[in-house]
């Protein structure tokens, strides 16, 4: 990968030149400690558009730690540089919230753990800074504290309405509760043993991590997999959007309190988690993917599981879209709450379902067709209106998208093959290059560099619940209170992808 | 002596309504496929809540320990008036001072969840309200059309009255609009779900969520009464045929239990409704009120 070099102070006039040129939007942002090899911090930016991606890399001069900051042009930029502040002590000069975004109040000031001279091992005490949540104040204006911890069983993460009357003025998310530090675990760890943290950032899309690594690490080495390992990849990462989509869809009616909804989409998740189980040995689609190929071959009792399956899937989930289609009790709920414009999606850089459904043409498998997806035959559902609706018809046409594509897969590698695994060579030090897949909730996008022997030496996550998240804040406002649960769940969108 | 007994009937509701609120809960079960509990669970939840200590926010002033009280008061009471034996709420018996018994533990219910000053006590709270503003009246209009054919709201003469009284459209649009206050008042989908977990949409819930232990068993063991006060209301008013024989008591069993099946599919077949649909909901309760008003 070539990254056109600049001075970080140059760094605004530069990425609006890019912006300039139309394509381009910022996928993903982050800071590489170098200064053991090179003697400086680099910033990082990622840009795409129209199929391409450009990588810009801004030097941080030795006299300040710091760069302008790009968020008061580009909102999208607004989590990267908090978590650059936070986690490398770089600070980008002009940003308007500096308040702590992974590491809490309780992380003592001074200490980032992504430098290189933070030891992994090494004792934190507990740190006091302040943490103002965001909130509306005047006369018949309520604050309405929610979490962290939650009365389900989900993740936590704080949300602070403002409300007035039961209406939604506004909303802020604390989210990185559970931060992990996956990033700086990995660091030194061989290739090999770093697709297993991937793998793990999250269970509802491990597949998709891991089709993100394994990219990422055979890009850098310039290695390419056989092409029924592709084809097997495809496989698992559809039939991980499928437990995914359906499985959300039926949480949608916990939203709204339907019952039938509920119980039938845990039914069908569960046929499809139990599909999984007999294709991986494990019902998260765990190790199968893995950096220069996949672990196992699909056997013809297998692909004959697969479709019986699927055909059982496809009509019950038919039968109770229907249900839902043609319940106006529930499309009263569904329409029009929770609307999310285009331009909020543009301006934030939203990926996957939630962009499709309002308006954004945007899915990884088709504008950066990687595997075998141009080789593949399904279309992008898109629709505009941009509320819970919307976002639960798409996801019900990607689900019927996904059979499609399963059952073309299954095409592909009902042929024996012998290897599907290929070594990677000793890469370079200090190369890098990045990976990306559509996961069910967009694109997971996963930039490497490896140090010596084969060691990663700087790993980034940029999960598609990352974008997403201020979205969430944004489609709630002017909603009523009780409604958010409905609104968040047609997201659906992941905490531990943000706690990595 | 009547007073005495109907203290036992009460003593009988008390006994009972868990059993009822387990049947709807086995039933809905059933529905969505799932075995479910027990239908006994319900007592066993209550055993296990009257053994446990309450944990009592130190900023409640004593109406938060007063309330689960005063609501369990009020739900004995009601109960101990309903017209289904001859001595039953004898002279007592009005349905004015029913609807205002239960009204009293809604109310005390109310300030209590404000007293701790959770941001979800007072949502719970506050929409409570705004929908008892609108069930109450509601209420009152369907009962009004038994009233006003029986000449008085003594309970037992409306419930002699309803028996005797042959079906009519005025009939069937004044229970359609009981049913919808049942519905209200029990906390049941479309208007609240009693099942759900997600604190922002509560609304009964949401008033008992700073209850632990004792005073929530009350509150809870209080609504499982005061649900089959109303079940029981909507069977001697609006599904009557003759009760005052002892054969018949087997006749009002069976009642109680189409309701719990009615009520169980009811809850199954739909979803929630937006809040502010709620007041169109309940208007056309009303307005069948009304309409049955008119044509008797």
């Amino acid at each position: 990968m070539q990254y056109q070099e600049i001075a970080a102070h140059s760094l605004v006039k530069e990425v609006k030149d890019i912006y300039n040129q139309g394509e381009y939007r910022l996928t993903a942002m982050f800071a590489n400690d170098e200064r053991n090899m090179k003697g400086y911090f680099a910033i990082y930016c990622i840009f795409a558009g129209a199929g391409r991606f450009k990588g810009l890399k801004a030097v941080i001069g030795q006299e300040a730690l710091q760069f302008p900051s790009l968020t008061p042009f580009f909102p999208s930029a607004a989590w990267y540089e908090r978590e650059i502040h936070d986690l490398f002590g770089i600070l980008p000069v002009g940003h308007p919230d500096l308040r702590p975004l992974v590491l809490h109040e309780n992380w003592p000031e001074g200490l980032y753990p992504m430098r290189k001279d933070f030891a992994i091992d090494m004792h934190v005490p507990m740190g006091e800074k302040p943490y103002n949540m965001l909130g509306v104040q005047g006369e018949g204006v309520f604050q309405v504290p929610v979490g962290p911890i939650h009365a389900g069983i989900i993740e936590p993460g704080h949300f602070r309405f403002s409300q007035a009357g039961e209406q939604i003025i506004h909303l802020d998310a604390k989210l990185f509760y559970t931060h992990r530090g996956i990033e700086k675990a990995v660091e030194g760890l061989s290739l090999k043993m770093a697709a297993y943290q991937a793998e793990r950032i999250c269970g509802a899309c491990s597949v998709s991590h891991a089709i993100s690594y394994a990219q990422a690490v055979e890009s850098i080495a310039n290695v390419e997999i056989p092409k029924e390992a592709e084809a097997i990849r495809v496989l698992v990462a559809e039939l991980e959007r499928l437990y995914n989509h359906v499985g959300d869809i039926g949480n949608l009616c916990a939203g709204v309190g339907l019952a039938v909804g509920i119980s039938n989409g845990s039914r069908l998740k569960e046929i499809l988690m139990r599909l999984n189980e007999s294709v991986a040995g494990n019902r998260f689609l765990r190790g199968i993917v893995i950096p220069g190929g996949v672990s196992m071959d699909v056997t013809p009792e297998l692909v004959w599981r697969i479709r019986k399956d699927l055909e059982h899937l496809a009509s019950e989930f038919t039968e109770i879209i229907g249900l839902l289609q043609n319940n106006s009790a529930f499309l009263d709920r569904v329409e029009s709450t929770g609307v999310l414009s285009s331009q909020a999606c543009r301006d934030l850089g939203v990926v996957g379902v939630a962009a499709r459904a309002s308006g954004i043409n945007v899915d990884m498998r088709q504008d950066y067709a990687y595997s075998i997806y141009n080789e593949l035959h399904f279309r992008v559902p898109l629709y505009t209106s941009g509320d819970v609706a919307a976002r639960l018809w798409v996801r019900k046409m990607e689900v019927e998208e996904s059979i499609k594509i399963v059952k073309e897969v299954l095409e592909k590698v009902s042929s024996k093959q012998e290897n599907l695994l290929v070594s990677i060579p000793e890469i370079k030090p200090y190369s890098s290059g990045f990976g990306w897949s559509e996961s069910p909730r967009g694109c997971n996008f996963h930039w490497l560099m490896v140090g010596e022997n084969n060691k990663v030496y700087r790993y980034f996550i940029r999960s598609a619940s990352y974008p997403n998240w201020p979205a969430v804040t944004i489609a709630v406002i002017d909603n009523i209170i009780p409604d958010f649960p409905l609104i968040n769940k047609s997201f659906e969108l992941c905490y531990a992808c943000l706690d990595r | 002596m009547e007073i005495l007994l109907s203290f036992i009937q009460a003593l009988g509701f008390i006994l009972c309504a868990p059993l009822v609120a387990g049947m709807i809960k086995k039933i809905k079960a059933r529905l969505q496929n799932r075995k479910g509990s027990s239908i006994l669970q319900v007592y066993f939840d209550l055993v296990k809540l009257l053994n446990k200590d309450s944990v009592i926010s130190s900023t409640v002033s004593w109406i938060f320990t007063a309330a689960p009280y005063i609501y369990f008061a009020g739900a004995l009471v009601a109960s101990s008036f309903l017209p289904i034996f001859s001595f039953s709420g004898k002279g007592l018996g009005d349905f004015f001072v029913l609807i205002y018994v239960l009204a009293i533990g809604r109310f005390f219910l109310v300030l209590a969840s404000l007293d701790a000053g959770s941001a979800f006590g007072g949502m719970g709270g506050a929409r409570e309200m705004f929908i008892a503003i609108m069930v109450e009246p509601a209420l009152l209009l369907s009962m009004c059309t038994i009233a006003l054919k029986a000449q008085t709201s003594n309970l037992t003469i409306m419930a002699a009255s309803a028996a005797d009284s042959p079906f009519s459209l005025a009939y069937i649009f004044s229970a359609v609009a009981f049913f919808i206050v049942l519905i209200a008042e029990t906390g049941r989908i479309p208007i609240d779900n009693p099942d759900t977990h997600l604190e922002l949409t509560m609304i009964h819930e949401g008033m008992v969520l700073e209850y632990s232990g004792r005073n929530l068993a009350l509150i809870l063991w209080a609504s499982a009464v005061k649900q089959m006060v109303m079940i029981l209301l909507f069977v001697v008013l609006f599904l009557p045929w003759n009760l005052y024989d002892s054969a018949n008591f087997l006749w009002l069993v069976m009642k109680v239990l189409i309701m719990t099946v009615v009520i169980a599919i009811g809850e199954t077949s739909t979803n929630k409704m937006r809040l502010f649909r709620v007041p169109n909901f309940l208007a056309v309760s009303c307005l069948l009120s009304l309409l049955a008003l008119v044509a008797q």
